[in-house]
């Protein structure tokens, strides 16, 4: 086998989480010498979907080397149960995401998948509805279905008649902007004399008179994980018309979509495979250990910093790109991340009532999200909410008759993971018959981004790409693309402008039309 | 067994995702070519480029479209992606005759198929380079085994039992993986068996062949198959509305800038 220290590279890629499974696509046809190694056994990085016993295994690297990984606290429980409808199939028959996140219709991540030719080998399903927490007088509960699109408003029998219209206002108002132009830039222009610094609630109801039962469904659209009184309209605001402008764009009743065998797992795998058909090389279970800087004394290496892999392999890159977690300790800057409260469950009911077919002719949804207000969980106002996105069987990540709950929830440690329980115990009191079972979770703790911190790469030292960390958001956000091509820029240089980003032809021979 | 013999009745058809696996420069490539193409190239490069081929297969009731993943080179430092094996009907584990590491290394596939991939893989054992050997050279007609679907394996072992004595030490034979000792492995493992040369073109469409009658018709039928691929082959037409699967491609790049859609 040939020794990795032979090739001068131009390009070392450490992790293969999602941003750098990008920028290995994104490199896949320029013509680069790119090395892409991951210190895991698994290619993901934070977007990794796992068996159960390779979550297991994960959870214990997760305590034992605190600070390795974008995660903290990890720990397995398993229900044995003698009622043989309800138990756990073989370890494999799961691909658990840790990153789950729902794809926007609108989301750019899209047309760069379509325009770089690997959406092909990827399975994109349809994200369903939305479903809102209410606790009732009786003590019993219910799960309220927001209505994410106008048909659905005019459909809904729960809001009252003078309720609708000031929603039809709202979301009026919306659709206007949208077709005046560039969202954000109308943001901007109007941030003023729109109010958009204040608080969603606030906004809702000083400026279209949305009255207070309304303001939950909306804010549960924006899919904020802060607290109700912390979401400022302007972050609001265009998310509520990304949910709605997405809606009917590959079909009708839908607008968010999901990859199917477990999400950004997938995307990287995908990315990854790209580049090695272009000829870069992977090596997994190596990561780097330390790095080298030239010295202008040497030029005889074209200033190639020196690798050393924990292989104990030496070689001799151009250019180092990585995330936090994926460079060496004294090559990085620390992070500032925020973190959040997950847990991953397998339930013994495949929770059909939450995957409505919403338009006819539409696909059936393989995912809802269900979100629990944290005053509805009998936390105070001004606690956040919890979600949940469930995944059904049809999602390649459980076996038939049982799906996966995936929660989040701002609060990280052990306040957050007894919130997500008690929304968990509601979520199936409510959605599931009385003899279902947790049949096995995960709980943990991610460290990330939560889209208040700008996501810009960082140089610990000349040449070396530190990429921000991972988003939290529950949507697939797309500053991650800007990242990426900013990272791909660099390493391209002037040739950058000659090749297309993310633009290619099919190969030669592949996917011939019948 | 190509494009050229398919009759005016159209027959069912069906996609067949298949997975190359071996250790590096024993020919997997090259066999896929040889097959998709026939075409063969000496000193062929490490695989880049071409990862994704498919060619028609033509059985008596049913046309089997194989959509062949090659590794990309991703098996060179033992990083192939879990994606790959997913949802994979069909192996093609390749050793080189005249190497006998590369056969260990190719019972180390056979396992980790058998452990990541789905439980009724059809996988085949292919050793390749046989106009290395004395057998390759001579026997034009000689096949290790040409018998079909499940008994293959044994086929193999009763014709090997015949031609192997004295293999070993012919002199300029460059084979050093005795036919027997494979092919009983084949069997014990319930794999289906042949020997090919790429080169030449020895038994290569006969193992495709194979393939395609060992693949349980039920499988086909589950429309699962070929995971990512069948998304392609049906670009364009209608979905019913049970599927819950979402089509990118045709309607992606013309409606995603466009205007609202509520």
């Amino acid at each position: 086998m040939e020794s990795l220290a032979d090739t001068p590279w131009d390009v070392t890629i450490s992790g293969t989480g999602l941003a750098q499974s990008l920028l290995a696509l994104a490199l896949s046809r320029s013509g680069k010498n790119v090395l892409h190694v991951d210190r895991n056994p698994y290619y993901g990085g934070p977007e990794a979907a796992f068996s159960l016993q390779e979550a297991e295994e994960w959870a214990a690297k997760v305590n034992e080397e605190t600070g390795e990984l974008p995660f903290e606290n990890a720990s397995i429980s398993s229900e044995s149960s003698a009622d043989p409808a309800g138990q756990l199939a073989a370890s494999r028959a799961y691909t658990l995401s840790l990153s789950p996140q729902l794809i926007y219709a609108r989301s750019q991540l899209l047309p760069t998948l379509v325009s770089s030719k690997v959406y092909r080998q990827l399975e994109f399903q349809a994200v369903g509805s939305w479903w809102l927490y209410k606790p009732e007088a009786d003590d019993s509960s219910r799960l309220y279905r927001v209505p994410g699109s106008r048909e659905d408003v005019f459909a809904d029998d729960v809001i009252s008649m003078k309720s609708k219209r000031t929603l039809m206002r709202f979301l009026r108002h919306l659709g206007q902007a949208q077709q005046s132009g560039d969202l954000s830039e109308e943001v901007n222009l109007s941030l003023e004399e729109e109010g958009l610094a204040a608080p969603f609630p606030g906004y809702l109801a000083t400026k279209f008179q949305v009255p207070a039962e309304l303001h939950g469904p909306l804010l549960s659209l924006c899919l904020s994980q802060a607290p109700p009184q912390q979401t400022s309209a302007q972050y609001a605001v265009p998310r509520i018309k990304r949910h709605l402008s997405s809606i009917g764009v590959f079909g009708p009743g839908f607008g968010a979509l999901s990859v199917k065998w477990g999400g950004g797992s997938e995307i990287s795998q995908v990315g990854c495979r790209a580049l090695a058909v272009g000829g870069g090389v992977y090596v997994l279970n190596t990561g780097v250990k330390s790095l080298e800087y030239p010295t202008e004394q040497e030029p005889s290496d074209e200033g190639r910093i020196q690798i050393q892999l924990t292989n104990d392999e030496l070689v001799k890159s151009r250019f180092v790109v990585g995330s936090n977690w994926d460079l060496p300790a004294e090559a990085r800057p620390s992070p500032e991340c925020d973190k959040v409260a997950r847990s991953i469950s397998v339930v013994s009911s495949s929770l059909a009532s939450l995957f409505p077919v919403a338009a006819e002719g539409g696909p059936v949804p393989v995912g809802a999200i269900v979100v629990f207000p944290g005053s509805s969980l009998g936390y105070a106002d001004d606690s956040p909410p919890v979600y949940t996105l469930v995944h059904s069987s049809e999602t390649g990540e459980c076996p038939t008759g049982q799906s996966v709950i995936y929660s989040s929830v701002s609060i990280p440690g052990p306040e957050g993971q007894s919130m997500i329980e008690t929304a968990m115990e509601k979520l199936l009191q409510s959605a599931a018959d009385p003899n279902v079972k947790v049949l096995w979770s995960l709980r943990y703790t991610q460290l990330g981004r939560d889209g208040s911190h700008a996501a810009d790469i960082t140089f610990p030292s000349k040449n070396v790409i530190c990429l921000p960390p991972a988003s939290l958001d529950l949507a697939f956000d797309d500053s991650l693309i800007d990242t990426v091509k900013n990272a791909w820029e660099l390493v391209m240089g002037d040739e950058a402008a000659a090749h297309e980003f993310m633009k290619f032809e099919d190969r030669e021979d592949a996917y011939d039309e019948e | 067994m190509s494009e050229s013999t398919s009759t005016n009745t159209p027959k069912p058809s069906s996609s067949v995702k298949l997975v190359l696996l071996g250790e590096a420069a024993v020919g997997k490539s090259s066999l896929v070519l040889r097959f998709v193409n026939n075409d063969f190239q000496e000193n062929k490069e490490p695989t880049i480029g071409a990862a994704f081929l498919t060619q028609k297969c033509s059985l008596p009731t049913r046309t089997i479209k194989f959509e062949i993943w090659d590794t990309a080179g991703q098996e060179r430092f033992a990083s192939l992606a879990p994606m790959y094996y997913r949802n994979a009907q069909a192996a093609l584990v390749v050793y080189d005759v005249t190497k006998p590491s590369s056969l260990t290394k190719a019972k180390h596939w056979v396992a980790e198929l058998q452990r990541q991939a789905s439980p009724g893989i059809v996988i085949a054992l292919v050793g390749n380079k046989l106009d290395l050997t004395n057998d390759g050279n001579d026997a034009a007609g000689e096949t290790p085994a040409e018998a079909e679907g499940e008994s293959a394996a044994a086929d193999g072992d009763e014709t090997a039992g015949e031609t192997q004595e004295g293999q070993d030490v012919t002199p300029g034979d460059a084979r050093k993986v005795p036919t027997r000792e494979a092919s009983a492995y084949a069997e014990e493992e319930g794999l289906l068996f042949f020997e090919t040369s790429a080169k030449t073109g020895t038994n290569v469409v006969d193992v495709f062949t194979a393939i395609a009658n060992a693949i349980p018709e039920s499988s086909l039928k589950s429309g699962r198959a070929g995971g990512a691929g069948t998304g392609q082959t049906s670009l364009g037409s209608g979905r019913p509305a049970e599927d819950s699967r979402v089509n990118l491609g045709e309607r992606g790049p013309a409606t995603a800038k466009e205007g609202c859609a509520c």
